[in-house]
């Protein structure tokens, strides 16, 4: 009990500890050694926190963090995440509710650069360290807005399969889970043929449906939606617990891609085949999950981005699917936040030019938003 | 019909013999617009001199912003093509944090305390100093004597200099393959340039020892 008191309170640690320790022991104030997520509370709200090198790999090696977040941390050349209160919100409520109930839908939204991206991705390392299956989509537009390759479905007609894009979602899936899937040893229910000479048994794993989705491109879709209602399966019969974590999900219900078929004529997401599989999985109808499901508005085109607002960015068919869910609104640094924030900055040198009263200037010039707060500090 | 002021006007001599381009008349002075300099003047008492004395209006680039640095702000003008100073001021921004990337990398994978210490991270210093490291001394121009042009070696102001120096690393930056964006290549001539080398600095030099050979026209500046 005193050990977990002096972890939250690591300066009061270093106060009272009489052994030599290594430097590190000296903790800034915007930092936390705290890197088990589910011991994180509203204590560290605020304070920078350390994803080690081994669970980056596993978790984002395929994409999940924002794109300059990743050239952020080349540059400081370590990975830290800022514990922020939506974060701590969600993994609160995951700590508190009943897993046999109908999973809870969470809709992380707020305005461009707030930070929904690493919301979802501190809620994932919550995921990954309690074991949870992480059915992680980074970002949905990507399959519609610049799929690799598009081919028509085998088996469902007038479908149109991404065959790439599935493959390499299966890899993803792979490596988030390489530890967890061989352990917790799940079976297929069913037979799945695939085509004549090619089928996968029931009672092989669902690992070796995942590899076989990976060699066979053309079948990868199909294998998706396999192993996507075999794992709500399992995880209703209470073998396994699931975590989703999709980004850009209103992708889903937006009503055009830059999808073509054959006769130029552009597709919508609903005839997209790997559509199906991850709105099934985001339904209620299963339990021992739960799903986070971030709204974003990059993620429509542009006569779609008036609002951040859920319901504006579901669309009515979306927010019904949705319903009843819980909103989560990510915001905009608070005071204190920004105050880290900038002592991070400046500690990791990415502010330099310090003068009196640049703190107020930036704060104005940002408006107290993380990602404008980044890019202003820039050349500075 | 004219009124007798202006009259006069009209018959006094012309006492500036170049014309005098400025909106703004000669006895007008600039404008202190940065907060320590006019906390300055206040302290001095100097500010009660200037009180009576016309101010020419700031210009829109004179701001008081903490961040604000003249040099940074010469180096933008000089960088901008056409009036598209949002373009130039992007450009300048985008090869600070490239340079910052780079020297930042180093800087954290440095071992010792000491080696750390060597590299300088801050995009600004490495700026002046990169200006600093490629301003020449000297210039060659071309005086007649005697049916036959000479270039002879001057010495030019330190407005000049600065000039010709920003003006040598915008140019080296503009000479690239074209898949090499201007921020990239502009990174690198200043870091080089503030290491003292690369092409701007061997310029600089070259143009030193063309004056050095070409010392005996010298006296022809003035003969």
């Amino acid at each position: 009990m005193l050990i977990r008191q002096l972890k939250q309170f690591p300066r009061a640690l270093s106060h009272f500890s009489t052994v030599a320790e290594p430097a590190q022991v000296k903790l800034e104030h915007f930092r936390t050694n705290e890197s088990t997520v589910s011991s994180q509370g509203s204590q560290h709200i605020g304070r920078f926190y350390r994803i080690p090198l081994e669970e980056r790999k596993q978790l984002f090696t395929h994409g999940g963090l924002p794109k300059s977040f990743e050239k952020q941390a080349k540059t400081f050349g370590e990975v830290c995440v800022m514990v922020r209160e939506p974060a701590v919100e969600i993994i609160d409520y995951i700590k508190s509710s009943d897993l046999s109930r109908p999973v809870n839908r969470f809709v992380l939204h707020g305005d461009d650069g707030c930070g929904k991206s690493l919301t979802l991705a501190h809620v994932l390392h919550y995921g990954l360290q309690n074991e949870f299956v992480l059915v992680h989509v980074p970002w949905v537009p990507n399959w519609f807005k610049r799929p690799k390759e598009t081919a028509n479905s085998s088996t469902h007609e007038g479908f149109i399969d991404l065959p790439f894009d599935s493959a390499a979602w299966l890899i993803h899936f792979k490596t988030q889970n390489a530890n967890l899937l061989p352990k917790l040893n799940l079976k297929t229910t069913k037979d799945y043929v695939w085509s004549k000479r090619e089928t996968t048994p029931a009672g092989s794993t669902l690992l070796e449906l995942i590899e076989h989705g990976i060699n066979r491109v053309k079948f990868a879709s199909d294998a998706i939606t396999a192993l996507l209602s075999e794992l709500k399966q399992h995880s209703t019969d209470g073998k396994c617990k699931v975590m989703v974590g999709i980004d850009g999900y209103n992708a889903f219900f937006h009503d055009k891609t830059r999808i073509l078929t054959e006769n130029k004529a552009k597709v919508t997401p609903d005839k997209v085949t790997l559509t199906k599989p991850f709105l099934d999985i985001t339904n209620y109808d299963w339990t021992n999950g739960v799903c986070i499901l971030a709204v974003d508005r990059i993620a429509l085109t542009e006569e779609r981005m008036e609002s951040s607002l859920p319901r504006y960015q579901l669309g009515k068919e979306g927010f019904e699917h949705c319903d009843p869910f819980i909103p989560i609104k990510v915001e905009n640094y608070s005071e204190e936040e920004f105050e880290n924030c900038i002592a991070y900055y400046l500690d990791r040198r990415w502010i330099q030019n310090v003068t009196e009263g640049f703190d107020n200037e930036l704060k104005h010039l940002s408006a107290k938003n993380p990602y404008n707060l980044m890019s202003v500090c820039a050349p500075l | 019909m004219l009124g007798p002021a202006s009259k006069l006007a009209l018959f006094r001599p012309t006492i500036c013999l170049v014309s005098h381009m400025s909106v703004y008349p000669k006895n007008y002075i600039d404008p202190i617009f940065k907060k320590d300099q006019q906390e300055a003047l206040k302290t001095s008492g100097e500010h009660l001199k200037i009180a009576h004395i016309p101010i020419k209006a700031a210009r829109n680039n004179d701001t008081v912003s903490v961040f604000h640095d003249d040099v940074i702000s010469k180096f933008t003008n000089y960088i901008m093509r056409k009036g598209d100073k949002l373009l130039a001021r992007d450009l300048l921004d985008k090869s600070f944090e490239q340079i910052k990337r780079v020297q930042l990398e180093k800087y954290n994978t440095a071992k010792t305390e000491e080696e750390k210490a060597k590299i300088q991270t801050n995009p600004k210093e490495i700026l002046h100093q990169a200006i600093e490291n490629s301003r020449p001394l000297l210039q060659l121009t071309p005086i007649k004597r005697g049916g036959v042009t000479y270039q002879v070696p001057v010495p030019i102001t330190i407005n000049r200099s600065n000039f010709m120096a920003m003006k040598w690393i915008i140019e080296a930056a503009n000479e690239k393959e074209r898949t090499i964006h201007f921020p990239q290549k502009l990174a690198w001539e200043l870091l080089d340039a503030a290491s003292n080398q690369g092409r701007v600095v061997k310029r600089k030099q070259d143009l030193h020892k063309q004056c050095e050979a070409n010392r005996a026209y010298a006296h022809y500046r003035w003969s």
